[in-house]
């Protein structure tokens, strides 16, 4: 079911070819502009907090999985899902025998934006190859870190569909989400107390960025990895709870 | 039991804002909000098999009822059973056994060719691959859809459209077929194409068939029983020819006469004040306890008159019905 619904959305983004290209072309600049900044503030000093530049470079990296994840599997649900919801056809899409957070969190996906992963790959494959190898146990840290803070986001983009269920008009509240979100493409700790806290439990983005490059890097802890576990189930609960009144409160636009 | 609806009730909770700018910056920090009462305890009983039409005005409660049928939404209080399954629990098995087909929303993905709708539909209603195949090879024949499955949705016409829609709807063989204006926009050709193909589905699968409409061709055609509805409230439930009885004006009186004097035709349209119509007929709508007076002054006059007796337009008894309905709840309010 899973593969009929990801087929459907490739084709669908298969039809409009140029921005296919066009996207690809976008994110090669993107990756640009992203590392740039970086370059130029290692030119200058070793560390940034800590960090040195392979280990920023690491963050970068997991900044631009998350984003190419996000890109393609998450924001344009949201996008779909007030669009059914404005249009009424949101009613056909709810009519399928299948799980109704499954059929919207599948609605529509965006292949181009992967065109992130290979930079991701790259970056983090670079930033690795200059680091000491990692321990085996961070290894397995990061990717359980990594897997609990792309379900937590996954958790808090299906929060931010629910509100469309109430105001339709959410669009500001996507690019609200989108802008917090680049605030993981550095590492926590060059932010204040409270902003980290923010970063970690209410816009998850550090559990994906910084806290696997923290494991990576030889400073994690197994606090670390259980809290990336809590904070993951946390949101899937949270987002599945608020799904479920969502589609109670369902008035369903008028024919 | 098919359908069973009991005490059926929703209500919604609009906003409300006078117009002005003071009024809208108001609203933004405290909103009221006011009760709309779609559906007000409603209850019956569908048997298996059976074709109901619901109809009523614009607003009336028809869609909403539909849709709590169907689970999309939640009923504020009441209980309805689709063969012994609650809608709003949209379980699987539940799911499989009806289908919505809205004649103004459509489930076919826009961008692609509708095999590819159908293919997904295959999947997500589980059906084996022979079966689907020979369903679909059966929907194609019946609908005519040789032509234009492999071309995307978005190029075809809204009546091709429509009859896509049927197959993708059907594909799963629904036990219950939920309809909302199924034909609304087609040309004259294609609604009767999709009525035909409705009555057929329902011969040939034992399906129930609940309908809303402003077509009364539809009505004509598809519905054997009639739930009549009011500001959510049923105002009738019984056969078509019952509800002509109870609120047709009368019945509907037609003459055809191969040529008439001067005095004939003062006759028909002076004196009984009937109205000329298409190849030499004329026709008037009489009240059942005039009907035999009328009769027998034409068949005195005119005794070479061809004279039919029959019910009038459905158009007509609706309009009365609704009439009667809304003087019924300026009385009660």
């Amino acid at each position: 079911m899973v593969g009929a619904l990801a087929r459907v959305s490739l084709l669908i983004a298969m039809q409009y070819r140029s921005d296919f290209v066009f996207n690809g072309l976008t994110g090669l600049l993107r990756t640009a502009a992203l590392v740039g900044p970086l370059l130029l503030v290692f030119q200058h000093r070793e560390t940034v907090s800590g960090w040195t530049g392979p280990e920023a470079t690491l963050v970068m990296a997991l900044f631009l999985l998350l984003s190419s994840m996000t890109g393609a599997l998450m924001e344009p649900n949201l996008g779909a899902v007030v669009e059914h919801i404005r249009r009424g056809t949101l009613d056909l899409v709810l009519l399928k025998p299948a799980d109704a957070q499954l059929l919207v969190s599948l609605s529509r996906v965006e292949p181009s934006r992967l065109w992130d992963l290979p930079a991701a790959l790259l970056l983090g494959g670079w930033a690795l190859a200059q680091m000491p190898a990692p321990s085996p146990w961070g290894v397995i840290g990061a990717i359980i870190a990594v897997l609990s803070g792309l379900a937590a986001m996954y958790g808090l983009w299906l929060l931010a569909i629910c509100t469309s269920f109430y105001f339709v008009q959410v669009d500001n509240l996507r690019f609200l989400l989108m802008s917090a979100s680049e605030a993981g493409r550095w590492p926590l700790s060059l932010f204040s107390g409270w902003l980290r806290v923010v970063l970690l439990v209410a816009v998850p983005v550090g559990v994906v960025t910084t806290l696997p490059a923290e494991l990576l890097r030889g400073r994690g802890s197994w606090e670390m990895v259980a809290t990336a576990v809590a904070v993951g189930t946390g949101f899937l609960v949270v987002s599945r709870l608020a799904w479920r009144r969502a589609l109670a409160s369902y008035t369903s636009a008028s024919s | 039991m098919s359908v069973q609806v009991r005490d059926l009730t929703k209500v919604y909770q609009v906003p409300v804002k006078q117009p002005g700018l003071l009024s809208t910056l108001r609203s933004v920090f405290h909103r009221e909000y006011r009760e709309v009462r779609a559906v007000d305890r409603v209850s019956f009983n569908v048997e298996p098999g059976e074709r109901v039409g619901f109809l009523g005005p614009n607003g009336a409660g028809k869609t909403t009822t539909l849709k709590m049928l169907s689970g999309l939404l939640h009923p504020t209080s009441g209980e309805v059973r689709i063969e012994g399954r609650r809608p709003q629990d949209r379980s699987v098995d539940f799911l499989k056994s009806i289908t919505l087909v809205m004649g103004q929303k459509q489930q076919l993905i826009w961008d692609l060719p509708a095999s590819d709708s159908f293919e997904l539909n295959r999947a997500l209603f589980d059906i084996p691959r022979q079966v689907y195949r020979e369903r679909l090879d059966e929907l194609t024949a019946l609908l005519g859809l040789d032509e234009f499955t492999d071309q995307p949705v978005r190029n075809l016409s809204l009546g091709q459209r429509m009859r896509c829609e049927l197959a993708a709807a059907l594909l799963h063989r629904p036990g219950t077929l939920f309809l909302d204006e199924p034909t609304i926009g087609l040309d004259v050709e294609v609604q009767a194409q999709v009525r035909q193909f409705i009555d057929a589905y329902n011969r040939n699968t034992g399906a129930t068939v609940l309908l809303t409409s402003h077509d009364m061709e539809d009505v004509a055609h598809i519905a054997e029983r009639i739930l009549l509805i009011d500001h959510g409230v049923v105002r009738f439930d019984g056969s078509l020819g019952e509800l002509q009885r109870r609120f047709g004006p009368g019945r509907l009186l037609t003459v055809k006469v191969g040529r008439t004097t001067e005095a004939q035709e003062h006759l028909l349209t002076g004196v009984l004040g009937m109205s000329a119509g298409a190849a030499a007929s004329w026709s008037k709508t009489v009240a059942p306890d005039e009907v035999n007076a009328v009769l027998t002054r034409l068949l005195q006059d005119l005794p070479s008159a061809e004279v039919s007796v029959g019910e009038p337009p459905l158009r007509e008894v609706l309009t009365r019905a609704f009439g009667e309905a809304r003087e019924r709840r300026e009385e009660g309010a």
